[in-house]
């Protein structure tokens, strides 16, 4: 089978001709972002959040700048700077036997479609992933290692093709970025799904009263989708695109790929006529040319669904954190 | 094994058939409603998946991670081995299958979770509404055996009082050492009064009887005809389970 630009099989079933349609044209757009960027990037330093670098991002970090602008917007740089050697360090401390178990376990279950993270690729990903997350998990011993985290460190690595680095963004992305998705008792996650709950109740009416008559738990439909971050649910190049702006943005920027996916397919959804068919829909709406064709979609995120306030995610996630935590 | 009775339970003998459930209220953290929640449909498509079934019961899939949940499900539903394309599975998923039970369609909704502990907190909202559990160790991992009875808690305090429960010993193929003797796997089961089998993702052994026992057992509780013979699960997988002298290395 043939393989994409980060190591990953085409499904024989891959449909080459939409793709190539889509393709021609977005290569005229990564071609300009790419001047743009390169104007942008030289001779400064190091990349700032401003209003041209919101802009900059939202319309697509080329893949060769990828890693030093997440690096740079998410505060990871400035980690890795002000503690040089302690990744290593990490690597070398105490082992925790329940910790790389863990871990060990999912390496050959995660990305078994991509040729670098085979086991038999010289050098295997595996490795820089098992590292990555050990590490991870014994610097944050709070969270330790929670299954969803192999597949967003591994996009990492395939991004920066650097251990410390992908380190560093994980420990960015479930540290400062995301509210307590991973944790044993995964409360920001639950959080987060009722939030999403009400903004859809709020923005998409219809869809809210569907869900609630057949009382199906968000859990069910979108856990995926917070807990990798769309890895694995969404086209390769449309998850990088969404987390671009998920490092220099921040957490809302799910809320908005989750609202506009639900948009979207609002009459596809309100056919559904039980649990069963909700869940199927909520799974064919992230297939298909609407979210392979990433650059219209990226534009579609922050307009679609309309004015998403961070004061007011805050506010809502304030209210169901305190009611979750009242449930025990 | 002492099962706590909630109100949910009481007398009830069946916990799939004749008549809905209470309708839930409102939005108060319902479960997901099995479509046909297990009472009697009439033969007609069904939603979403569309094939044709007569009746309908929620399966769930549960056990630490990677002691072969979601393998043991494709090999049930598809007949294939996941040698190697297989990714950890993160939050709860479900496929269907129907199967021929002596003339009648059962349609099998099998929910497949995230075995990692801290998933269970996400995941034991949908205990509730399974008619059957699978739970499942890894006869080559002792860590998976030991958990079992962590399980079997979690079971007791989420699950329906009479839920219809197995345990298996997957991964009995495996050419690595087996830390969990088919003896202790039997001891373990009967203690708690539950059917056991040894089960083979990989070589296909004693899983399609494991579904087929599940698939029995709840048609037959949920539409016995008069005069029909009691099914009896225990009997049914000691009788028909194999071993697996045939697939040592």
């Amino acid at each position: 089978p043939r393989v994409d630009p980060y190591g990953f099989e085409r499904p024989g079933d891959f449909d080459y001709a939409a793709y190539e349609e889509f393709f021609s044209t977005y290569l005229v757009i990564l071609t300009r972002r790419a001047i743009k960027w390169s104007k942008l990037l030289k001779g400064s330093g190091r990349v700032q959040k401003s209003p041209t670098v919101k802009r900059y991002v939202r319309k697509g970090v080329p893949l060769e700048h990828r890693a030093r602008v997440w690096m740079a917007l998410s505060g990871a740089q400035a980690q890795m700077d002000q503690n040089p050697g302690y990744y290593q360090r990490l690597l070398q401390g105490e082992g925790d036997p329940g910790l790389e178990d863990a871990v060990s376990t999912d390496l050959n279950r995660t990305f078994p479609d991509n040729v670098r993270f085979r086991d038999s690729a010289q050098p295997s990903l595996q490795k820089a992933l098992f590292n990555v997350l050990v590490a991870f998990g014994r610097h944050n011993r709070g969270v330790g290692y929670c299954q969803g985290m192999n597949f967003i460190a591994g996009y990492l690595i395939l991004v920066t093709r650097d251990e410390e680095e992908s380190f560093w963004l994980l420990d960015a992305l479930v540290g400062r970025i995301l509210p307590d998705y991973y944790g044993p008792g995964m409360l920001g996650l639950k959080t987060d799904q009722e939030v999403l709950g009400d903004l859809v109740r709020a923005k998409l009416p219809a869809v809210g009263a569907l869900l609630d008559r057949h009382g199906v738990l968000w859990a069910l439909l979108v856990s995926r989708w917070f807990i990798c971050l769309f890895v694995d649910v969404l086209p390769v190049e449309t998850v990088l695109r969404i987390w671009d702006c998920l490092f220099n943005e921040g957490s809302k920027i799910i809320f908005r790929v989750a609202l506009t996916l639900i948009k979207q397919h609002q009459a596809l959804i309100l056919e559904a006529t039980s649990v069963p068919d909700i869940c199927d829909r909520f799974k064919q709406i992230t297939r298909g040319s609407f979210v392979m064709e990433c650059h219209t979609f990226m534009q579609k995120i922050f307009s679609e669904p309309g004015s998403l306030s961070m004061a007011a995610v805050a506010r809502l996630r304030e209210r169901h954190r305190a009611q979750l935590l009242a449930q025990g | 094994m002492s099962r706590k009775k909630t109100p949910r339970s009481k007398g009830a003998g069946t916990p799939a058939a004749n008549g809905p459930r209470p309708a839930r209220s409102g939005t108060a953290r319902p479960g997901p409603d099995a479509p046909p929640n297990g009472s009697l449909q009439p033969s007609r498509p069904s939603l979403g998946g569309g094939d044709f079934y007569d009746v309908a019961f929620k399966v769930m899939l549960v056990g630490d991670s990677g002691v072969g949940k979601t393998c043991l499900l494709v090999r049930f539903k598809d007949g294939a081995f996941l040698a190697g394309t297989f990714i950890s599975t993160v939050g709860i998923d479900f496929r269907n299958k129907v199967l021929d039970v002596d003339g009648v369609k059962v349609k099998l909704q099998i929910w497949d979770t995230a075995g990692q502990e801290r998933f269970r907190s996400v995941t034991h909202a949908y205990y509730r509404d399974a008619h059957a559990l699978l739970l499942l160790y890894d006869v080559t991992s002792k860590a998976s055996f030991d958990n079992i009875q962590a399980w079997l808690t979690e079971i007791q305090e989420y699950a329906q009082h009479n839920v219809v429960l197995m345990l298996l010993g997957n991964k009995v193929d495996s050419a690595h050492e087996h830390k969990v003797k088919r003896e202790d796997g039997e001891k373990l089961a009967k203690e708690y009064g539950l059917p056991f089998m040894e089960t083979s993702a990989k070589t296909g052994l004693n899983v399609d009887l494991a579904f087929t026992g599940i698939a029995k057992e709840l048609k037959q509780r949920s539409m016995k005809a008069p005069g029909e013979p009691r099914f009896r699960l225990h009997d049914y997988v000691k009788r028909e389970g194999r071993g697996d002298s045939c697939c040592r290395p």
